[in-house]
């Protein structure tokens, strides 16, 4: 009896939607923590294991060798790498493909470069409209290399002191 | 035998094996570089120092003779100790880039830097760099890593014959370096590149192409010389990569020749034929499977039917599998024709019918060395068994004598005791001196038949030919062996020979009489086999010579070049020519085959499965390494389905196991084997002594060893080799060659036949007088006829225009 | 550019020391002996030594290449070979190298513009009792050296 006089009151005084208010009022008026992205981004170790890129040395000369690594310590076996000897008889590779649809990003080929040519650097926003668009061909990722080189090369000197 | 001590484990070893022996045998690794079972010990890499009890220093296990009682320690604190100082040592110098090195990944710095090294380098002092050299088309160098172990200089040395590496200068300025910028030129060069612990020496053709660990090692054949090397073929996406031996004692021991090593790169030449082909109206027409078969079916059966089936002629090369031959024979029999033959570069066949089985080497290959006595009669060991060379030069060098009866004075690299070099025809001659010789022995009283001994009356033999006699009867300088074991061999050169009859029963008679082993060194992988499956004409037939001589309306071509693999290049391309139909299964493309009117594309030995036989009588089969090149199929299925589409019976193989065991008759191959190989003659042949040529100038054809069958000619790093590159297309001895009035490098004209071409004269002091070294299957020399055989030479009048000598 | 008959004959002497089969024994007498006649050994002499001695040219380039005595390149009439090891060195070997050096103004492994002096830095030539010394041409040696006793040793070469 006492119960349904209480359910009663509560449902005309509205009570629980004032309690519901109250905490969206709390919040209202709260810090904000929402991040606007893309507009707003989230901070971000200098470690994040993004999209892959090839880096060149500054002369403009690709630093990748073809030691195959990378190919052969992937867990996900996402690389594909094919070499020659190249004009000036330096050992370069003819094709080096990252498929990112078998990728798990698990930074073990930039471990095991032994001249830091493959990165993973912190973009993740990365799209593809068809399945294709996400193998990634030699020239794409030297162009991410390329655009990013600034921020990779920043990235390894912070971390650098703690390899 | 010692009993010694290692590690705790008591071995018995033999008297005066050394400690690394020992170890071996208890299967206690330990590490090494200079030291190699094939080589002699150098001892100067120390990394196999061990400790020994009661030694104070830590000793070479590699150099140490073992004495009774010994006790050793491989892991002992001293032991790892001095291991772990050379290591350092040796690493002092070496470059750190593995990441480049094609040795990476199989390098026994690598392996056994991580197992006895020392965790870090203590070195922050320049590292020595030493200038790279260019030692040619098939060894890379990288010279900063070498370690000196001088693997390579001893092997050159004493495998290859020849020290064309040589350890320069002193202490940390030593070097391997060959004389000045001389390149190696050894046939058996590439196994430098297996001997190399580190990446000083790799694969020129390899080069970054591929990492060890990528590659897939699938078990093979080689498929150009009639030992029967095992092979381990690596590939990577379906393509072969490389080759490299497999360690087979009796046979390859742990080496490769070039050639077998370096033709895979003619697998995956632009040439191969990917889909049938078929001509009409003088131009090729790309087709599918079907149409081309059933359209060369029905082509050779019309032929047959309408001019009867003698104008059918089947030419199977000798380095096809028996497979391929047995089903080549028996569809001709299925068509009714008894024109078939796989000997190719042969042009005597008087012996047809007589012989009492399949000829072979006589013995088996490691019997080689043991020989005492070894005569050798037209071969140029070097070119035609690079390996079999090696076992003679083996022989040689434990105390045999090396005697050679043949047209051309090259260098095997072996010392040899006695030798005839003398003109093809000539060679007849000599050997019957030398029967004389032998049978004038009083020990050896073997009464020779009549008619030989009426034959010897007239000959007289000279000095060489009597030393040579001696020689092989056991008579020698220091000590005579009055049980020699001896052997006769008949190299190429005697089996292309216009008179290959006469020389192989002179042979045969020489060997029976001083109980010597008598064989036949054949040419092509399968020579053998494709004997033993009766890939000859049996009742009649035409063989591979007169099928060209009276040509006929139709061919099949397995796996043939007609101008170049063939004796008689110009006779093959007329025959060609003027054939109504040639089917060629052949894996290439060619000029060769531009005659031809359906080419079916066939797979080389990586894409097929097959059996070699080996001239020792070996069975050897294998399966396909890498799937078939585009629409190319294998020769055997192709053959098959060839037979169904004529209306043959039994040609309903599944597999090429079931072509084998028809072969066979379901027998063990070995029984059969056993059953079949013999050397000798139901009958003596006659043998003329003294044949008048009209010449005064015989050409001696040899096969060079970069051009002997069809995967080798499209091998660019073997064609980029001296021995392509700089080969002598006309030879003549300098005192010929002033007799001619020729001078040294002026184009003449070469008239054999029908057939002219200008080639190139050049002085050349290893071909005797009244003759002239022009070399077969190549193109330059493919208008010209006989391999040996008389040939005319005149001088090219200056204004002459070149148009009109040529073929 | 090929060996004179006398220095062939003496190559002969040499090789008439060893068994026949053993020509290689002869190998370093016969690069010494092309030395000499030749002043120094250029790489077709070294050929030529192994055509003679019907050894690969690879051999001899090893034992010519192994021992500093002969030489590689071209040296002047006279090669100055000062010990500077330690028994010299504390006899004032130094002293001596400096005169040399000031008086034909050339130093180590250098060759007198007119061809003459060829200095070398040696080894310990086992003549410590002796020291300060040097060799001349490799054959012809002197002991206690002084500035003044090398300036007459120079003096008198030629004469």
């Amino acid at each position: 009896m006492i119960n349904k006089i209480r359910e009663l009151f509560s449902s005309f005084m509205l009570l629980e939607l004032v309690k519901g208010m109250a905490l969206t009022g709390r919040y209202f008026f709260a810090r904000k923590i929402t991040v606007q992205f893309p507009e707003e981004r989230t901070p971000m170790s200098p470690r994040f294991r993004g999209l892959h890129a090839l880096r060149r040395y500054p002369n403009g000369e690709e630093r990748c060798i073809a030691c195959k690594l990378c190919e052969a310590v992937c867990p996900a076996l996402a690389i594909t790498i094919e070499s020659e000897q190249r004009e000036d008889n330096t050992r370069r590779t003819t094709r080096y493909d990252i498929d990112l649809t078998k990728c798990i990003f698990c930074g073990f080929c930039e471990e095991s470069c032994p001249v830091d040519s493959i990165v993973e650097t912190r973009i993740f926003d990365y799209h593809g409209e068809k399945r294709g668009d996400l193998l990634y061909t030699k020239p794409m990722l030297l162009a991410v290399g390329d655009k990013y080189e600034a921020q990779i090369a920043a990235d390894r000197a912070t971390d650098a002191k703690y390899r | 035998m010692l009993n010694i001590e290692i590690d705790g484990k008591v071995v018995e070893v033999e008297h005066g094996s050394t400690i690394i022996d020992a170890a071996d045998q208890l299967g206690i690794a330990i590490p090494r570089f200079c030291y190699h079972k094939k080589l002699s010990v150098a001892a100067n890499c120390r990394m196999c120092l061990v400790q020994v009890e009661k030694f104070n220093k830590p000793l070479p296990a590699c150099a140490t003779p073992v004495a009774d009682g010994m006790k050793i320690f491989t892991r002992s604190k001293a032991a790892v100790e001095a291991q772990q100082s050379v290591m350092e040592f040796l690493l002092i110098n070496h470059p750190l880039d593995c990441p480049i090195c094609d040795q990476g990944g199989e390098c026994d710095l690598q392996d056994i830097a991580m197992a006895y090294g020392a965790p870090a380098s203590r070195y922050t002092e320049e590292k020595r760099v030493v200038i790279n050299k260019n030692i040619g088309p098939l060894v890379a160098t990288d010279m900063t890593r070498c370690i000196q172990c001088t693997r390579c200089v001893r092997f050159l040395k004493e495998v290859g014959g020849m020290m064309e590496l040589g350890l320069i200068n002193r202490g940390e300025h030593a070097e391997i370096t060959a004389y000045v910028d001389k390149s190696v030129d050894s046939e058996l060069s590439g196994n430098i590149i297996d001997l190399c612990p580190v990446g000083a020496l790799t694969s020129k053709p390899f080069r970054y192409t591929a990492r060890s660990w990528e590659l897939v090692r699938r078990p093979s054949i080689a498929p150009h010389d009639g030992l029967g090397s095992q092979i381990e073929v690596h590939i990577k996406d379906g393509k072969v990569l490389r080759v490299l031996p497999r360690e087979k004692e009796t046979i390859n021991e742990c080496w490769l020749s070039d050639r077998d090593r370096f033709s895979y790169e003619g697998l995956n030449s632009p040439d191969r034929l990917k889909v049938p082909m078929i001509k009409h109206h003088g131009e090729w027409h790309e087709t599918d499977w079907k149409t081309a078969l059933e359209f060369a079916g029905g082509h050779l059966k019309e032929i047959v039917g309408t001019h009867g089936s003698d104008e059918l002629g089947v030419l199977i090369s000798p380095n096809s599998t028996m497979e391929e031959a047995h089903l080549a024979t028996k569809f001709a029999h299925g068509l009714g024709s008894d024109n078939v033959d796989y000997r190719l570069r042969h042009t005597d066949f008087r012996h047809d019918g007589k012989r009492l089985g399949v000829i072979w080497m006589g013995c088996n290959i490691p019997d080689v060395q043991e020989m005492d006595r070894i005569l050798v009669i037209g071969s140029n060991l070097r070119n035609e068994h690079p390996l079999l060379a090696q076992r003679i030069r083996r022989a040689v060098a434990n105390g045999a004598e090396l005697s050679v009866v043949n047209p051309l004075d090259d260098d095997p690299l072996i010392p040899i005791k006695h030798k005839a070099i003398c003109s093809p025809n000539d060679m007849v001659n000599v050997l019957s001196q030398i029967l004389k010789a032998v049978s004038g022995m009083e020990r050896l009283s073997l009464c020779l038949p009549k008619s030989l001994s009426d034959l010897l009356e007239g000959v007289r033999v000279w000095d060489n030919s009597q030393a040579i006699a001696l020689s092989l009867t056991g008579h020698g300088e220091t000590m005579d062996l009055i049980s020699p074991r001896s052997a006769v061999f008949l190299g190429n050169i005697s089996q292309h020979h216009p008179r290959y009859t006469e020389i192989f029963s002179l042979a045969e008679a020489i060997s029976s009489l001083c109980g010597a082993t008598f064989g036949v060194l054949s040419a092509g992988a399968n020579s053998v086999g494709a004997n033993l499956v009766g890939a000859m004409p049996k009742a009649g037939g035409l063989n591979a010579r007169t099928m060209l001589e009276s040509p006929r309306k139709a061919y099949v071509l397995v796996n043939v070049e007609p101008e170049l693999d063939c004796h008689n290049a110009a006779l093959a391309k007329q025959a060609i020519e003027q054939a109504e139909c040639v089917v060629a299964l052949t894996a290439y493309k060619s000029e060769a085959l531009e005659d031809a009117t359906v080419l079916l594309p066939i797979t080389p030995f990586t894409e097929t499965s097959g059996t070699f036989m080996s001239m020792e009588g070996r069975v050897q089969s294998f399966t396909a390494v890498t799937k078939p090149l585009g629409e190319a199929r294998p020769g055997w299925k192709v053959l098959r389905v060839l037979g169904n589409v004529a209306g043959l019976h039994g040609f309903e193989f599944d597999s090429s196991e079931e072509v084998k065991d028809e072969i066979f008759g379901g027998e063990k191959p070995s029984a059969v084997v056993w059953r079949t190989l013999n050397n000798n003659l139901r009958e003596l042949i006659d043998v003329e002594i003294k044949v008048k040529l009209d010449s005064d100038l015989q050409r001696v054809g040899e096969i060079p060893q970069f051009q002997s069958d069809a995967i080798v000619r499209r091998s660019p790093p073997l064609q980029k080799t001296k021995q392509v590159t700089k080969a002598v297309l006309a030879g003549i001895h300098p005192e010929q060659l002033t007799k001619l009035g020729i001078n040294e490098g002026e184009k003449i004209l070469v008239k054999q036949g029908t057939g002219s071409a200008i080639l190139e004269a050049k002085a050349d002091i290893h071909v005797p007088h009244g003759c002239v070294r022009i070399p077969g299957a190549i193109a330059a020399t493919a208008s010209l006829g006989d391999l040996l055989g008389e040939i005319y030479i005149e001088r090219i009048p200056a204004t002459a225009p070149q148009e009109e000598v040529s073929a | 550019m090929s060996l004179s008959a006398e220095s062939l004959a003496k190559i002969e002497r040499e090789l008439a020391k060893y068994p026949p089969e053993h020509r290689q024994a002869a190998v370093m007498s016969a690069l010494r002996i092309a030395q000499t006649e030749k002043g120094w050994l250029s790489k077709d002499t070294i050929a030529e030594v192994a055509d003679y001695l019907r050894i690969p040219a690879i051999a001899a380039l090893e034992v010519a290449t192994f021992y500093n005595m002969y030489e590689l390149e071209p040296v002047g009439k006279y090669k100055i070979t000062v010990c500077t090891n330690i028994s010299c060195m504390l006899r004032d070997s130094e002293e001596i190298v400096d005169h040399l050096e000031k008086k034909l103004g050339i130093g180590f492994n250098e060759t007198t513009a007119d061809g003459r002096f060829t200095l070398k830095e040696g080894e310990c030539m086992g003549c410590c009792g002796g020291a300060p010394l040097f060799h001349i041409n490799n054959t012809d040696m002197h002991e206690y050296l002084t500035p003044e006793k090398v300036d007459k040793i120079l003096e008198g070469l030629d004469k």
